[in-house]
């Protein structure tokens, strides 16, 4: 194998590795698995409104450990939901800026797709912003990208080539197409919950 | 320190970058725009036929973002191409990828801009295909087949390598269910014909045939072991006109075999018309040639 190959090869493990560390598996009583994201050090996590529902949530970290986790806030229109556990220290996901990526750029989803924990899929970035096809009413931000979404990916975090989270996935718009909630619009409703 | 991993997706970026320089939108129908590419920079444009529903009140975002009325110079549903003009704008044509590089596995991106931005999408060439007449009967130069995924929109604008250069015009309407690529090289003759005369121009002789075996002997000399028997000759045709006669077996039309339908149909392309070519015959069981003027098919039969 070329040394370039190899070193691609190395590199894309190394950033999956890494934000492995920062994602949760979440479950409870009525909707079964999905995935949710360290946020920060303090306890936060952050997955889908429809992930989590309106039942207690059961988290399960990278590391084994697992807490009943505090539902603070869940927001049905934008399908963002903010957790508390009482968990220290837990490791929490790098932030990029999902404006700045450009369509071609290399990313990767991570979740439990169909069960399967820990599971990583990579594609490219196909567009951003609000003026997508198929993502109709035009009011709000999209990340959409070109790989593998499927159920038990939701509340997972998109990456870019540098490992920091991107956006969180939450549907998929084609066999191939997934779109995902930009990490600015993360941040905003993060601090809503936060500012309140 | 950069990784290879952040310079893939640098790289792949600037190719979508580049590429999306040439990439324009087109809304020519009901529904989502498409996207088209710049053929030319005193405005000519290539997209699909398929995309564009009507010929009147078609209009064109060009990637600095402003609009212009777009005028159709010409369709050839044959092969789902069509091109447009704008006027007094100033496109950046496409840069084009030699026809011959690419390669099976090689990286591919296929571009759109259905809304303001330039979207893509990666894949691979899957497979390159041999030159193919298609359901409408258009001919097709050697196509790329590839994996990737045709998001709404995509129809009409380019599929590029990974520096960015165009490969070919992708279409979703020409077969179902794959991804097919039109080559430069078919983009350039069926442009050149649209522009000159508004249409594709079709080969006409004016006969009925079928394949026949051709006779052991004849058939080694000629190097080919069928022919095309005429079962008829329109009265005052170009065959008719150059002295082929019912019966006679068709073996070569301006040194091209013709050893089955297919094969006739597409010597009698676009470059044959108006010219006067050497049809090679067998009658009376002797190999001989005559002097047969293509016209041009007015309507389809």
């Amino acid at each position: 194998m070329p040394a370039w190959l190899d070193q691609l090869r190395e590199s894309s493990a190394d950033v999956v590795e890494r934000a492995l560390q920062s994602l949760v598996s979440v479950r409870n009583r009525h909707r079964g698995a999905g995935a949710a994201i360290v946020w920060d050090d303090h306890g936060m996590l952050v997955t889908n409104a429809h992930v989590v529902g309106r039942s207690r949530v059961h988290a399960f970290f990278a590391d084994g450990r697992e807490a009943e986790a505090e539902t603070l806030a869940v927001d049905k229109d934008l399908d963002l939901a903010a957790l508390r556990v009482g968990l220290q220290p837990l490791q929490p996901i790098a932030r990029g800026d999902a404006r700045r990526l450009r369509p071609g750029d290399w990313v990767y989803a991570l979740g439990h797709p169909w069960g399967v924990q820990g599971a990583a899929t990579g594609g490219v970035v196909i567009g951003a912003g609000s003026d997508l096809p198929e993502l109709s009413n035009g009011d709000r931000d999209w990340l959409v990208v070109g790989l593998h979404l499927r159920p038990g990916h939701s509340g997972g975090p998109v990456i870019d080539a540098c490992g920091r989270l991107v956006g969180l996935n939450t549907l998929m718009t084609g066999p191939d197409i997934g779109a995902a909630i930009p990490v600015h619009v993360l941040e905003a409703f993060i601090h809503e919950v936060v500012g309140a | 320190m950069t990784t290879t991993l952040e310079d893939l997706s640098r790289a792949l970026a600037a190719a979508v970058e580049e590429g999306g320089k040439s990439v324009v939108r087109v809304e020519g129908r009901r529904r989502l725009p498409a996207s088209g590419i710049a053929w030319s920079d005193d405005g000519v444009i290539i997209t699909a036929h398929h995309v564009l529903e009507r010929d009147e009140g078609i209009t064109v975002g060009l990637p600095d973002g402003t609009e212009a009325e777009a005028s159709v110079v010409g369709r050839d549903p044959s092969t789902d191409t069509a091109l447009l003009r704008v006027q007094g704008k100033h496109l950046q044509p496409a840069a084009w990828a030699d026809d011959s590089s690419a390669r099976v596995g090689h990286l591919v991106l296929a571009l759109g801009r259905p809304s303001d931005t330039v979207l893509a999408t990666l894949g691979i060439v899957s497979a390159l295909g041999d030159a193919w007449r298609t359901p409408a009967g258009g001919s097709v130069d050697r196509f790329f087949q590839t994996d990737v995924v045709m998001y709404p929109g995509f129809s009409g604008g380019p599929l590029v390598d990974a520096s960015g250069h165009a490969l070919g015009l992708n279409s979703s309407a020409l077969a179902r269910g794959i991804s097919l690529t039109i080559p430069a090289a078919t983009l350039r003759k069926v442009a050149e014909s649209l522009l000159r005369h508004g249409r594709i121009q079709r080969g006409y002789l004016g006969v009925g045939a079928q394949p026949v075996r051709l006779p052991e002997e004849i058939a080694s000399k000629a190097g080919q072991a069928t022919g095309l028997m005429l079962a008829s000759v329109e009265p005052g045709s170009p065959a008719g006109s150059g002295g082929l006669l019912l019966g006679d077996v068709l073996i070569s039309l301006d040194g091209v075999p013709l050893r089955g339908m297919e094969d006739l149909l597409q010597a009698l392309s676009t470059d044959r018309v108006g010219k006067t070519v050497e049809v090679g015959i067998l009658r009376g069981g002797q190999m001989s040639s005559q002097k047969v003027r293509i016209e041009e098919r007015k309507k389809e039969g």
